[in-house]
């Protein structure tokens, strides 16, 4: 008969091994990894809301003006931002850089054409052209020839809505999307300093963070140069990508030097403070129930190597190393608590379906799993390496303290 | 390991003893392989603590014990494993079997080690010594002859150049007395392999070549 003498190993340690605490520190430590683990994943899951470029809640940029108050309008002074206070922006920790808002000097009059019966929609508008790093809108004509002047134009995404959901709705007239608005023909007429022009044009993009109507600053130049009386003036607003979106710091600043941030980017800001603080606590409550059931394995490690230490003992006098008398209760927790990591997962998996129908309305697909299944790994990996180093010290003891 | 020297060994409860009347403690002492040495002792003389001193356990005492000429004291755990499993066979007088096992897994936990005897060449060993049912009777369930033999089986399985044996017979009668004589001084020189066996009366039935009184 052969006997599997590994097998004689685990029969003899396995002896006085608690059920019952092995149990109460896997579900305690599933526990306290699923919500670890889900928090990262929601985090990821949400982040992209935030960061995607056409999110509503898109942080980094902010748009800030002069806070237009009574007195100041009267005097029609300091309305706009003056080299040294732009200079002192730029300094600012949080800040990566700063755009200025270039406006045209003159008059512009646009027209559409809508369908075949003649109708036209016509205003009085303006252009204003900042530096094509802070336009988030890829588009592939954004550039302007004046030997073929053809103006193209990025306007705010709101505006496609207003005309979608409010004139075209109440007028009967069609709707549009993005990708039909470029063929839209468009003529801009072009008034000041004694010249007058009319200028074809065309939509290239919508914009979720410039709520303003933008050209190519080519075009802005050109055109300011041939219609513009007025010297091209310091800009009453700038566009600035902060790396820190949510930090009092910025809103300290703005309210000292009596600065307004335009929309509700500082809000979206604070949204995205408040998530990362959110999931930090969440997270810490989830290690803290880990690191807790982690102790409660160590108590019970340490209970049933006490009980068995004569086994242990008797071993090592069989010549057997430190070693491998503890290898039975390493690969014990080894597989305890890889049970305990891959559940964990499919508890997160679980738990993720449930809410991202949820995120989906807000158009996200999604993070990578990776992160969350790279995280429950490596706090697996430090708790089975605290079990493991425990295990050896423990059983080292025996070695040097017999009898 | 060809020899195990004692120089002016004694343990640390003795301390203070100038005259112990011991053919061992505070002299200078030589076992040497392939001779079978007998430490009849009286109880209380420290018998089992040369035991433990030699086979690594304990070293509370002060001299020298030396294998081959090297102290033993600065030896590390590998070193002690190694000794364990291929150069000293031990059989502790408290047997140390694991009562929970049967006596075939007993043996078969100090076999493994090194793959030393077959599955038949030890069953053969519980034939010899008269308890072939046994082998796969839980160790609890043996009386405390048959534990001693099972004890002796596997202490045997196992190679080596000293076979250290703390009163293997003491449970025995003559006749077993015997068995166990032949079959360890068969093993012995088998593996040219020294014998240092103690006793506080009844005697493993070996020839011994010389004899010690503790």
């Amino acid at each position: 008969m052969k006997l599997n003498s590994g097998g004689i190993m685990w029969k003899l340690l396995r002896k006085n091994i608690s059920a019952a605490q092995l149990t109460g520190f896997a579900i305690a430590n599933l526990i306290g990894l699923t919500i670890v683990i889900l928090a990262v994943q929601f985090y990821g899951d949400v982040k992209p809301v935030f960061d995607d470029e056409e999110s509503f809640i898109r942080r980094d940029f902010l748009i800030i003006t002069h806070r237009v108050t009574g007195m100041g309008a009267l005097m029609g002074s300091n309305a706009v931002f003056s080299d040294e206070a732009i200079a002192d922006i730029e300094h600012q920790p949080w800040v990566r850089k700063v755009g200025r808002f270039t406006t045209s000097g003159y008059s512009v009059y646009a027209s559409v054409g809508l369908g075949g019966d003649g109708r036209k929609l016509s205003s009085q508008m303006f252009f204003e052209s900042i530096p094509s790093e802070f336009i988030d809108v890829d588009a592939a004509d954004w550039n302007f020839d004046p030997k073929h002047p053809v103006v193209p134009v990025i306007v705010s995404k709101d505006y496609l809505s207003l005309y979608n959901f409010g004139f075209a709705a109440a007028q009967g007239m069609p709707k549009i999307s993005e990708g039909m608005v470029g063929m839209i023909p468009l003529m801009f007429t072009l008034t000041g300093a004694g010249n007058s022009e009319v200028i074809p044009g065309r939509i290239v993009g919508f914009s979720s963070r410039l709520n303003t109507i933008v050209v190519p600053e080519e075009f802005m130049r050109w055109s300011n140069e041939r219609y513009s009386t007025t010297p091209s003036a310091a800009p009453a607003r700038l566009i600035v990508e902060v790396n820190t979106p949510g930090d009092m710091k910025i809103k300290q600043y703005m309210d000292s030097h009596n600065y307004e941030i335009a929309g509700d980017k500082v809000d979206s800001g604070k949204a995205n403070y408040f998530l990362t603080v959110m999931t930090g606590i969440v997270i810490a409550v989830g290690a803290l129930i880990s690191l807790l059931s982690f102790f409660v394995l160590m108590l019970s490690i340490y209970l049933l190597l006490q009980k068995n230490t004569r086994k242990l003992q008797d071993l090592l006098m069989l010549g057997y190393s430190p070693a491998e008398v503890s290898k039975p209760y390493i690969n014990l927790v080894i597989a305890i608590n890889a049970s305990v990591m891959v559940l964990s997962v499919i508890l997160m998996i679980i738990g993720r379906a449930y809410y991202m129908p949820l995120l989906e309305a807000f158009g996200s697909v999604g993070g990578s799993l990776w992160l969350a299944i790279a995280v429950a790994f490596t706090i697996m990996a430090l708790i089975t390496a605290g079990n493991v180093t425990a295990i050896r010290r423990r059983i080292s003891t025996l070695w040097r303290q017999k009898e | 390991m060809e020899k195990i020297e004692l120089k002016n060994v004694l343990p640390a409860v003795f301390a203070g003893r100038d005259d112990t009347g011991s053919d061992v403690w505070l002299r200078n002492v030589a076992f040497e392989r392939g001779k079978y040495y007998l430490i009849s002792a009286e109880s209380g003389t420290g018998k089992s603590s040369l035991c433990s001193f030699i086979y690594g356990y304990r070293c509370d005492y002060s001299g020298l014990i030396a294998f081959d000429g090297s102290d033993i004291r600065p030896l590390g755990v590998k070193a002690w494993c190694d000794i364990r499993k291929s150069h000293i066979a031990y059989l502790p007088q408290e047997l140390r079997l694991f009562p929970e096992l049967t006596a075939m897994e007993n043996v078969e936990l100090n076999n493994r080690l090194t793959g030393f005897k077959t599955q038949k060449q030890i069953l053969d060993l519980f034939d010899t010594f008269g308890i072939p049912e046994k082998a796969h009777s839980t160790v609890s369930r043996l009386s405390i002859g048959q534990q001693q033999r099972v004890a002796i089986i596997r202490t045997l399985c196992q190679p080596c150049d000293f076979i250290l044996l703390d009163e293997p017979v003491s449970h025995l009668d003559a006749a077993n007395n015997k068995i166990v004589a032949d079959i360890i001084t068969a093993e012995a020189r088998r593996q040219g392999a020294g014998v240092i066996s103690t006793s506080v009366g009844n005697n493993v039935a070996i020839n011994v070549d010389k004899e010690f009184k503790l």
